[in-house]
């Protein structure tokens, strides 16, 4: 359902983040994408919803091809967890979630903050769903923690009845438990939607206990994809090093 | 022990920037010769003659300008005037029996001028007296002048917050309509209200209004720079994240960048209110309506007693208006 055909990104100072990525990734997969900092799992995941322009090749969300001109209608169909979440400090957790609707409220309405019963159900139905307490829906998002927070974005990007959620590095500044447990509740309420996710993660661990699928990059290309089992000892051996920094004092002192 | 890093650094390549220095001092010396010119131009030391003339003339050597002028007015302006005196037959439709608040009829005299003859002739007639007549009377004049800033507000949000997001680099729909609200918003702001009202006076005639739309145009210069820069100082990333959901520029507006602007904007708002008020307060001296037409009026017949209490409504409403905006804001936050 959702296809990356050739695709390639060159940053205007040279680099290349993607190059000749071809990817079908089918309906109700959870994907997660591996790859250490820079391999271009930012640039390869913001080019699904239109932020990032491929710089050849084509990203085909059903048959629909994504360009300039549809870009609105596609990202309507597409929910985002950015990695910084970009919640609205001052808004109320209720607000926030049903931002994720403003495409299909009208302007006058969305102008008052008016919403109808049936979005303001279904919002609560999300947070309930990703376990948030019912005592934080009217405090402002400022003033939750940072796996609450972390609740609030997934319920943002699920309300709009989205074909595809892409999180990036959804568990990136949360401690292990909270992180297993925000990874689980995400997995969840993308079961029960029929959502397809792409998840960009850091930690192998993770990956092999979440993913339907592994697709790992190294400097702009593909070098593992398929099912966590798939995954041979010295493809994983690998992976970790990748996730390793790298550490260059070190070696000079063993030298 | 000499460690490769000690050979190649020298310290001598990073002295501290030292802030005193004889180049410095000799700058600063030309500067004071320069401004001392200046300064003549603006009469300041006047200003140190005659201030220092008023202190020794405190202890008693020699005489002093200053002070005669404070003493003039001062011995004019108290006590102040509270009360109305109007004579009986200069009031219409006038019933004895029927007397406003408070208000006593008194018996007294009055000099009279016959320009035919050029003679003077004391004439006794009964005065309305009412204790706090003028005292109401500026205090339904201050009413008017708070009433003008309130207006002069409502009106400079009206025009400043459509120009604010058009003058919005990120927000605006090209690039002239940035440059052109741009220029427009400083035309606004370098337009002083005093020269406005004048010529709105002569558009408008003597009266409030004149003021009212003064102080709109000259604030809305400042309102809406201030809201473009705040929109533009906005963080991006929850705009980011609105609009990637699709959501049109006029939704992430309302979503991602008002609620961060709306504390500063409140407190702006709020400073242009008290300061239209105060600016409102002058404005009838070109005769803008407001206390200030009372105030010049008042001035220029040298009545010090009645601008006196003019000075202290002024004074206590803005003390008030401080107060009440404070409490405001707290719970606005």
């Amino acid at each position: 359902m959702l296809k990356f055909e050739l695709v390639s990104r060159i940053y205007d100072d040279g680099t290349k983040a993607v190059s000749n990525v071809s990817l079908h990734i089918k309906a109700g997969e959870f994907c997660v994408l591996l790859g250490p900092s820079g391999a271009g799992k930012s640039t390869l995941m913001n080019m699904v919803n239109g932020v990032v322009e491929p710089s050849s090749g084509r990203v085909m969300l059903g048959d629909l091809v994504l360009n300039k001109r549809n870009k609105k209608t596609i990202q309507q169909r597409i929910g985002m967890i950015h990695q910084q979440l970009h919640l609205i400090p001052r808004l109320s957790v209720l607000h926030n979630v049903l931002a994720g609707i403003l495409p299909n409220v009208g302007l006058f309405r969305s102008l008052i903050k008016s919403f109808t019963k049936v979005e303001q159900r279904s919002a609560h139905q999300l947070l309930d769903e990703v376990g948030l307490e019912e005592k934080h829906l009217l405090r402002r998002a400022s003033e939750l923690s940072g796996g609450q927070q972390q609740r609030v974005a997934i319920a943002r990007a699920f309300i709009s009845n989205p074909e595809v959620v892409i999180a990036d590095e959804p568990v990136a500044s949360l401690d292990p438990a909270m992180s297993r447990s925000v990874l689980k509740s995400l997995k969840t309420a993308a079961r029960k939607h029929g959502v397809t996710v792409i998840c960009t993660l850091h930690q192998l661990d993770y990956a092999l206990e979440f993913a339907d699928r592994i697709i790992a990059l190294r400097a702009g290309e593909i070098f593992f994809d398929g099912h966590p089992d798939e995954l041979d000892e010295s493809t994983q051996s690998e992976l970790y090093a990748l996730a390793q920094p790298k550490s260059v004092k070190l070696e000079k002192v063993a030298a | 022990m000499n460690t490769p890093a000690e050979q190649t650094r020298s310290w001598q390549k990073w002295e501290i920037h030292q802030a005193v220095t004889t180049k410095n001092i000799v700058i600063v010396f030309i500067a004071f010769v320069l401004l001392s010119f200046s300064a003549h131009n603006t009469e300041l030391d006047k200003a140190a003659v005659e201030t220092s003339k008023a202190v020794l003339s405190i202890i008693g050597v020699g005489e002093s300008q200053v002070l005669d002028g404070v003493a003039r007015f001062v011995a004019k302006a108290f006590p102040l005037q509270i009360s109305e005196t109007t004579p009986i037959n200069r009031l219409n439709d006038f019933d004895r029996d029927d007397l406003p608040l408070f208000s006593y009829i008194e018996s007294g005299q009055v000099n009279e001028y016959d320009a035919l003859s050029d003679t003077w002739s004391v004439e006794t007639t009964e005065f309305l007296v009412q204790p706090i007549g003028y005292l109401k009377k500026v205090a339904i004049k201050m009413w008017e002048t708070i009433e003008m800033g309130f207006w002069g507000t409502i009106i400079c949000i009206m025009i400043s917050l459509p120009l604010g997001i058009l003058a919005s680099q990120n927000y605006t729909p090209h690039r002239l309509v940035y440059s052109f609200t741009r220029i427009w918003l400083s035309f606004h702001r370098s337009l002083p209200e005093l020269i406005v009202a004048l010529i709105l006076v002569l558009m408008y005639g003597f009266g409030p209004i004149a003021g009212v739309l003064a102080l709109a145009i000259h604030t809305s210069g400042v309102l809406g720079k201030f809201f473009a820069d705040e929109i533009e100082n906005a963080p991006p990333g929850p705009q980011l994240a609105i609009s990637s959901t699709g959501a049109g520029a006029f939704k992430v507006l309302r979503y991602a960048v008002f609620p961060h602007v709306y504390p500063a904007c409140i407190a702006y708002v709020q400073y242009i209110f008290e300061r239209n008020i105060r600016t409102a307060t002058v404005l009838g001296i070109v005769g803008a309506g407001g206390i200030g037409m009372e105030l010049k009026g008042r001035w220029d017949v040298f009545d010090y007693d009645h601008v006196a209490t003019i000075l202290l409504v002024i004074f206590l409403t803005v003390i008030l208006l401080e107060v009440i905006s404070q409490k405001l804001r707290k719970r606005a936050l």
